[in-house]
């Protein structure tokens, strides 16, 4: 069992991932406390490509799949074709530092190392697959 | 999202309610751009706040910085179990004031 979504490179699209994690969480009879994770996640994930992948002038696709291994392992899939970005490279914010001293950028991808158990990125025929994997 | 805005004497109250993500974190920053200018304190009132995502929270260290600089006072207070958590996990917890 897969479920699917694609949106559009408009960052109004974010809205729509609220309804599909709900999906994904009755499908998959998710806790409500990693439902709100996945939320922080995909948003984080999905925006990224949103905000950087594409031109803002083209209309591009993103998709995202959800699955369940049979180890109880949440799988999500996200596909862009847009130009290669790598997130698995970026820095992670750093926690301790003063609010003085801390950056503004870098807490999107903290959040999913924090959150997810596996980030694996892969660059396949000129697409950007971004594997996130959450233990249940 | 919807904010409200209520100033009182020294203090600028900012309602959330609902969700502030990458959709609706800007909607905050230019709804409190002309605040920053002044000398008041600002709390955000997050009884109402449902999530926050990092857009939000960049917004949040935003406003905690340009009001710092200037010696005024910037708080949170009421965030939900879930809302609290985030905070907690990205270590805003410990820089910022949490009422």
């Amino acid at each position: 069992m897969e479920l699917n979504i694609t949106f559009r490179n408009d960052i109004s699209e974010i809205s729509r991932l609220e309804g599909f994690i709900e999906q994904v969480a009755e499908q998959f009879s998710l806790p409500m406390d990693i439902v709100f994770n996945l939320n922080l996640v995909l948003e984080e994930a999905v925006a990224n490509v949103i905000m950087y992948a594409y031109p803002k002038e083209e209309h591009e696709f993103i998709y995202l799949s959800a699955s369940l291994k049979e180890d109880n392992t949440l799988v999500f899939v996200l596909t862009d074709s847009g130009k290669e970005f790598d997130p698995t490279l970026e820095p992670d914010a750093d926690i301790d530092l003063s609010a003085e001293k801390r950056r503004i950028g870098g807490l999107g991808i903290f959040l999913i190392r924090q959150i997810m158990n596996e980030v694996r990125y892969e660059r396949i025929d000129n697409k950007n697959i971004l594997t996130l994997e959450k233990k249940l | 999202m919807d904010i409200t805005i209520t100033q009182n004497d020294n203090l600028v109250t900012v309602n959330i309610e609902g969700r502030l993500d990458t959709v609706t974190a800007p909607e905050l920053e230019n709804g409190l751009a002309s605040y920053l200018d002044g000398s008041t304190d600002l709390t955000l009132d997050c009884g109402k706040m449902e999530y926050v995502s990092s857009a939000g929270l960049r917004v949040i260290l935003t406003l905690h910085k340009a009001l710092a600089s200037k010696g005024r006072k910037f708080s949170l207070k009421d965030l939900n179990k879930d809302v609290r958590n985030v905070f907690d996990m990205t270590g805003f917890s410990r820089i910022l004031t949490i009422e």
